[in-house]
């Protein structure tokens, strides 16, 4: 077990990763989100709060992300899916959790399971709505420094006009 | 009482000193230091029990060519076979071997019963599935002809495999209960067993399948009856006193101790006993404590040796003032009993424990754990067991 001391003195035990290993391939990640969800508060001391979240990156990095990435450059496209419902429900809660897994996720567009295309598009989905709205952000400030620039009389309303259109476009279009 | 006791502060001083004493000690490992004159038992996985009971089969099967005259070694499980390890503060069982001849017609039925286990064994671990003793007898009942039979083959076949039951897949009912502050993983499902209610979770005999994933308990409680269970879950006793307790409703079953040991030795925790004040009641905490003479062999695998005995003592009758009307005396048999457990090797080291039993022998009276319910309900949640684990008063 690792042990976490917290500063009353009292302690908190969480299973060693290395146990983690024989696990069935989603275990891990329910493990995480489970003390995430439910533990993690109630044990009221930020420094233990703080270590068990940095252990729980490690268990992701090291156990729950390469025990899937195995799963998903394997031929069993049963175990396949199992793993893409898990990665799905995992991403749309935190897409944090499941960056590393992306590449992968490119990669099965190219199997010939159609179910296994559907669920990894739409895992990727989440990937692509997250990089657009980043993009939006983005414009958006800088439409709102164009703003600053034309109010103070620095760029003509030719030039304001113009940047407000490419920025309507691309927010209505994405 | 107990209402006036309420606003007392118990930090649980002394029970905090035994938690760091043992997470600061290396764990021992098991069978490591067992004496030489003990046999030697390994728990194992399923694949290792088949291999063990094929080569045990092969060794048979050459037998009978060589000789025609196959006889069957297992170690002894008599009385004079049963070590008490000083060291280990264990039962063991030692090194005298018992033969049982194929060709006789004495021993004709208990071979063929013993057959029919090993029969029984390889179909469980070839299909990865666990069967209980009662379903084991059920299924030749005319060759069994009793419980008794199958389970003595069943305990047979394990010494002859040096192994543990569990191993072999034939394990007890379910007949424990868990609650407190641990989370377990039962193959592909995590259970709170703070969210389970009053009754707890059922231990699993199916271990094999269990796993602990975390834990902020301080200490482990083990009561023996499910009374006082009810009364601790009902008080939600382990959210103000971090803990994880266990009941088996007498003497803890194969699955209760064993899964006491897992949690004492992966948690690394100190673990209590709350008993009736009689005889019977240190009998079962010295089961949970060395394990049973039935099942020596296991003993390493059962037994929580550092186990402390924290009531009700028979001191305590006085202490805390139990009534005298709520003290029953003490049966002739329960005399008897006390006096038996006074000559045990494993009493007569422990001074405090013999002084306890004695003292038992003086008064001549006994009491059950309800009987703190004379001060009344809450008395034993909110004064008696949170006085005892600050201050220490524990054998």
């Amino acid at each position: 077990m690792r042990l976490f001391r917290k500063k009353d003195g009292s302690i908190v035990q969480l299973i060693d990763k290395k146990k983690m290993m024989d696990w069935p391939v989603e275990l891990p990640l329910i493990f995480i989100e489970y003390i995430r969800n439910n533990k993690l508060e109630k044990y009221n001391d930020k420094k233990v709060e703080q270590e068990i979240n940095n252990y729980l990156d490690e268990v992701l990095e090291e156990v729950a992300i390469p025990r899937l990435i195995k799963v998903l450059k394997g031929e069993n496209n049963e175990e396949i899916v199992d793993a893409l419902n898990r990665i799905e429900k995992i991403a749309t809660e935190n897409l944090d959790m499941a960056r590393p897994i992306k590449p992968y996720l490119e990669d099965l567009m190219n199997n010939t399971n159609k179910q296994v295309k559907t669920l990894s598009d739409k895992i990727l989905e989440l990937f692509r709505k997250e990089e657009r709205r980043k993009e939006l952000n983005k414009r958006r400030k800088q439409m709102k420094e164009k703003e600053d620039l034309f109010l103070a009389g620095k760029i003509s309303a030719e030039e304001y006009a113009t940047a407000r259109k490419k920025y309507l476009e691309f927010r209505d279009n994405r | 009482m107990a209402k006036k006791e309420n606003s007392t502060k118990y930090d649980m001083d002394a029970t905090k000193k035994l938690l760091n004493e043992m997470l600061n000690k290396e764990s021992k490992k098991l069978n490591a230091d067992l004496p030489e004159d003990t046999i030697k038992i390994d728990d194992l996985v399923r694949k290792q029990a088949l291999e063990r009971l094929y080569n045990l089969v092969d060794q048979l099967i050459e037998e009978i060519y060589a000789t025609g005259k196959p006889v069957i070694e297992l170690p002894s499980r008599s009385n004079s076979n049963i070590i008490w390890d000083e060291k280990s503060d264990l039962l063991l069982l030692g090194k005298q071997i018992q033969k049982k001849q194929f060709h006789t017609l004495t021993s004709v039925a208990d071979i063929t019963r013993l057959m029919r286990v090993m029969e029984i064994i390889n179909e469980l671990l070839q299909k990865n599935i666990h069967a209980t003793k009662r379903e084991i007898f059920y299924t030749d009942v005319k060759l069994f002809n009793d419980q008794k039979n199958s389970d003595k083959s069943i305990e047979d076949v394990s010494t002859m495999l040096y192994t543990t039951r569990n191993s072999t897949h034939i394990v007890a009912s379910a007949r424990g209960s868990c609650v407190g502050r641990l989370r377990i993983r039962d193959r592909n499902d995590i259970i709170d067993l703070e969210g389970l209610g009053s009754g707890g979770w059922g231990i699993s005999p199916m271990l094999d399948d269990i796993e602990i994933i975390e834990s902020d308990a301080e200490f482990i409680l083990v009561v023996e009856k499910d009374a006082a269970m009810m009364r601790l879950a009902e008080a939600r006793f382990w959210r103000q006193y971090p803990c994880i307790i266990l009941t088996s409703q007498g003497v803890g079953n194969v699955a209760v101790r064993m899964f006491l040991k897992r949690l004492r030795n992966e948690l690394k925790l100190p673990v209590f006993s709350l008993v009736d004040s009689d005889p019977y009641g240190h009998y079962i905490h010295s089961v949970y404590m060395r394990g049973s003479k039935r099942l020596s062999y296991e003993s390493p695998f059962l037994a929580t040796p550092d186990i402390k005995l924290l009531g009700v003592l028979t001191r305590d009758l006085d202490k805390y003032n139990v009534p005298d009307d709520c003290r029953l005396p003490m049966s002739k048999r329960d005399i008897k009993r006390t006096e038996e457990l006074l000559k045990e090797d494993y009493v007569k080291k422990n001074p405090e424990w013999e002084k306890d039993l004695k003292l038992a022998l003086k008064y001549k009276k006994k009491a059950e754990i309800q009987a703190l319910s004379s001060h009344g309900f809450e008395f034993l949640t909110e004064k008696y067991l949170p006085e005892k684990l600050t201050t220490g008063d524990w054998i």
